[in-house]
């Protein structure tokens, strides 16, 4: 078990092993991520890569063997449920939910509350990802992009203290990727969470500087 | 006791009429009583733990029976026709197009099929197909210009067996009828998985590309993956099919009848040795369940491993082709040089446009319609007969319309809210152990829990009954409600567990891991998101429950000692009477009451409408 983790770091990520009954997936790594920064994780397919964010957040298969440390703004988190965490995820699938409306999947990421002030959350982040008119929508009727967006105002509603990022762009064409890139990577600054995005394209790369390449087990 | 019918029903062996004796012997009341009482008296208690001696005793006395070889036969013989001619036909169905479909509205008239019970199948298929049934009346009012020249007279119904029949035809017909709407269900439990409906649509893609035809494609690439998953609804058709007792009963041959009715009829005997030979034959009908069903799977693994490596490697030839030169049949083919003939015949699917979603090459929507008009010319003829009044052959419409059945039927609340109270009661609590199950159980346990409720299918329904009558007994239940709550719970959860193996399947895990990540609870996410995401299918399932509880015939006359009635053991006591209207009217009820629970879960299940947008799009 390490000894010591960067107190100053939003998010430290300490890793000793990871491993499925087969191989050693990953080993030795150590990310630690002061607020508003973005982490990139590469490498082939099978290195690891998705385990390593689920071990992060606490989803990783009962196969898979994590031993290491996750501290989220000095407080360790590792031996917390998923949802003690507070570490938001988002996949290449938008995974909205299909029987809610936009604004239904929206406010379901939100705590308990006083229903205007949580519809006001709703109503300002839906503004802010540039879907203001499709509060009542139903979720198939948006297209990829859109329903990107939806997905991560319903991740940044959660106001988690870190968000991890499975090849989010993954399924978008080159332009609209872009634009998510900017709008995910400037959310993450704008509000001082650190985030880790596991991809195959180097164009997503936030921050040279802040890039683990993982190799084939 | 007897209405003016025209209907030919049965006791044991025997045929009534109204009108003449048309070859077949007339009945008195007395012997119908008889008929009946065999359904409505407490059933003799055989210990299923019998001594070993007493069973050795038994199985001697079993093989010793003049009745058994030929009892045996037929029980082989229906089971399995019924069980291959309803995989044939599901598979044919599924390989026209319809398995891999995107959109599913024709899987919506399952439910209606499923939701008739056998036994109101069996009774409608009586009241047509019977010498003096509607089938019958109209093919001699087709025939009567030619009346002269058919050696039979067309005023008096004619003198052969239609059902009932030595050769189990009757039963065979009802089984495969009842059996496809069941084995299409599992299969698009399966097809109706998002991972599996996505590769398998790739898949077929790829195999089109490479030169196969949308259906040979399907038959190389997708059945050989679907059919080892159907494996268990396969069990439960052939063991259900082997040892089924009420419709045998009812449609099924008389001299002799199958084994599992022998057995049933041995089992009531007050001689327990009767009794005993009885419980051997159950044993018997388990035994060939196993081997049959080991023997199949043994054959389909050879077959398998002989065929696997050839059938990726056919280029474009058809399916026909492929099952043409395999294995043994390839000598076959080549020494009765008959190969090429039949593979040319047959391989029509050769040429065309390879039409994933829309290809239906071999059409099989005259067989689907067929299905569909047999449902409904069963159901017209249990309307048709509930409200008939005097009726005498050959007459194609009944003189008379009478309401009185119906009013007997309503009349009798005791017999229609035992079924009420006992169908929700079991579905509930069936429907909270398989929830149970599936929420509260490691997904890697579900398995184990799918095979064991597909164990219970696979048993032969007296053995089951048996079995329950010795639970209940031991928990001092026996013949009481709590006794009989029991007895359907257990007979209902897993048909419940098994209709929501599919959706649960299809569930994206990844949702409840979202969920946690932003912070919910599982309750949270169960309350809010998956159940009702999964509304559709929960209700569904609680329907099929209360329809399998309302099809219970043979637990209820078991555990309940005689004391309960429900509708179906109502129906089945007097399709050995000649009250056709009561006996159309309990059938059709057996039907009606499922059918209304299926439709208030559709409705309960029907996909959210949502608002359309009120903005024009902004960021695409």
């Amino acid at each position: 078990m390490p000894a010591s983790f960067d107190i100053s770091a939003a998010l430290h990520l300490q890793v000793q092993s990871l491993r499925s009954p087969r191989a050693t997936l990953a080993q030795a790594l150590d990310i630690a991520l002061p607020a508003g920064a973005v982490h990139t994780i590469m490498g082939p397919s099978g290195s690891g890569k998705s385990s390593l964010l689920a071990a992060v957040c606490g989803t990783l298969a009962p196969a898979l063997q994590f031993q290491g440390t996750v501290h989220v703004l000095g407080r360790r988190v590792d031996g917390l449920p998923t949802r003690a965490r507070r570490i938001a995820l988002l996949y290449q699938d938008d995974l909205l939910f299909a029987h809610m409306t936009v604004r239904e999947n929206l406010l379901f990421a939100l705590a308990a509350g006083p229903q205007a002030a949580r519809e006001a959350q709703v109503a300002q982040a839906l503004e802010e990802v540039e879907l203001a008119g499709f509060a009542h929508a139903d979720p198939a009727t948006l297209s990829g992009g859109q329903r990107a967006r939806a997905a991560l105002a319903r991740a940044l509603l959660a106001q988690p203290q870190a968000l991890m990022l499975d090849e989010p762009f993954a399924k978008l064409d080159v332009a609209l990727r872009q634009r998510m890139r900017a709008l995910v990577f400037d959310a993450v600054a704008r509000r001082g969470i650190a985030a880790i995005v596991v991809t195959h394209d180097p164009a997503d790369i936030a921050d040279p500087a802040r890039v683990t390449h993982l190799s084939a087990p | 006791m007897f209405e003016h019918v025209g209907v030919v029903a049965r006791v044991k062996s025997v045929s009534i009429t109204e009108h003449g004796d048309y070859g077949n012997r007339r009945v008195s009341q007395q012997q119908v009583l008889v008929g009946q009482s065999l359904f409505s008296h407490r059933p003799v208690f055989v210990d299923i733990f019998l001594p070993i001696t007493s069973l050795t005793t038994a199985c001697a006395l079993l093989l010793q029976h003049p009745q058994f070889a030929q009892a045996l036969s037929l029980s082989l013989w229906s089971g399995m026709a019924a069980t291959l001619l309803a995989l044939g036909v599901s598979a044919f169905i599924l390989s026209t197009g319809l398995g891999l479909r995107t959109d599913h509205s024709h899987s919506r008239l399952l439910p209606a099929m499923l939701a008739l019970p056998h036994v109101a199948f069996a009774l409608g298929c009586m009241l047509l197909l019977a010498p003096s049934g509607w089938l019958v009346r109209l093919l001699f009012a087709a025939l009567h210009p030619w009346a002269e020249a058919i050696p039979f007279a067309l005023d008096a119904p004619p003198p052969w067996q239609s059902t009932q029949d030595p050769y189990a035809l009757g039963l065979v017909l009802v089984l495969v009828c009842k059996e496809i709407p069941f084995l299409l269900w599992g299969a698009w439990a399966q097809l109706q998985r998002p991972d599996l409906a996505q590769a398998w649509q790739a898949q077929m893609r790829v195999a089109t590309t490479l030169g196969y035809s949308a259906q040979s494609a399907w038959w190389c690439v997708v059945w050989p993956q679907l059919l080892p998953r159907m494996a268990g609804p396969l069990l439960a058709v052939w063991a259900y099919s082997l040892s089924v007792v009420d419709v045998a009963w009812i449609i099924g041959p008389g001299a002799p009848p199958t084994l599992a009715v022998l057995a049933w009829q041995w089992l009531q005997d007050a001689d327990p040795a009767i009794g005993a030979q009885g419980l051997a034959a159950v044993l018997c009908l388990l035994l060939c369940t196993v081997l049959v069903a080991g023997l199949a799977f043994i054959l389909y693994r050879m077959d398998l491993r002989w065929w696997a490596p050839a059938r990726w490697t056919r280029g474009s030839r058809s399916i026909t082709e492929s099952v043409l030169t395999m294995g043994r049949l390839r000598q076959l083919s080549a020494r009765f040089k008959w190969r090429e003939k039949v593979a040319l015949a047959l391989s029509a699917d050769r040429a065309g446009p390879c039409r994933i979603h829309t290809g239906i090459h071999h059409d099989a929507s005259g067989l689907v319609a067929a299905l569909l008009v047999a449902y409904a010319l069963v159901a017209a003829a249990l309307v048709w007969g509930s409200v008939a009044g005097a009726w005498p052959f050959p007459a194609l419409w009944p003189q008379s319309w009478t309401l009185q059945a119906w009013q007997q039927v309503l009349g009798s609340s005791g017999v229609l809210g035992t079924t009420l109270w006992l169908g929700l009661a079991s579905a509930g609590a069936a429907f909270l152990v398989a929830l149970a199950i599936l929420e509260g159980l490691p997904a890697r346990w579900h398995a184990a829990w799918f095979s064991a409720a597909y164990l219970v299918l696979a048993l032969p329904a007296l053995l089951w009954a048996l079995g329950l009558q010795r639970v209940c007994i031991a928990l001092g239940w026996d013949a009481s409600a709590w006794g009989l709550w029991l007895a359907h719970s257990l007979s209902v959860w897993p048909y419940v567990l098994l209709s929501l193996q599919g959706p649960y399947a299809a569930l994206d895990p990844r949702g409840a891991q979202l969920a946690a990540s932003l912070g919910r609870s599982r309750w949270a996410y169960g309350w809010q998101v998956q159940w009702p995401m999964l509304r559709a299918p929960l209700a569904a399932a609680f329907a099929v429950g209360f329809a399998v509880s309302v099809a219970q015939f043979l637990p209820t006359l078991f555990v309940g000692g005689g004391r309960f009635a429900t509708v179906t053991t109502e129906a089945v006591a007097l399709s050995s009477g000649g009250q056709r209207s009561l006996l159309a009217a309990y059938a059709l009820l057996q039907w009606l009451l499922p059918a209304c629970v299926f439709a208030l879960a559709l409705g309960l299940g029907r996909k959210r409408r949502f608002a359309p947008p009120r903005m024009a799009p902004g960021l695409a």
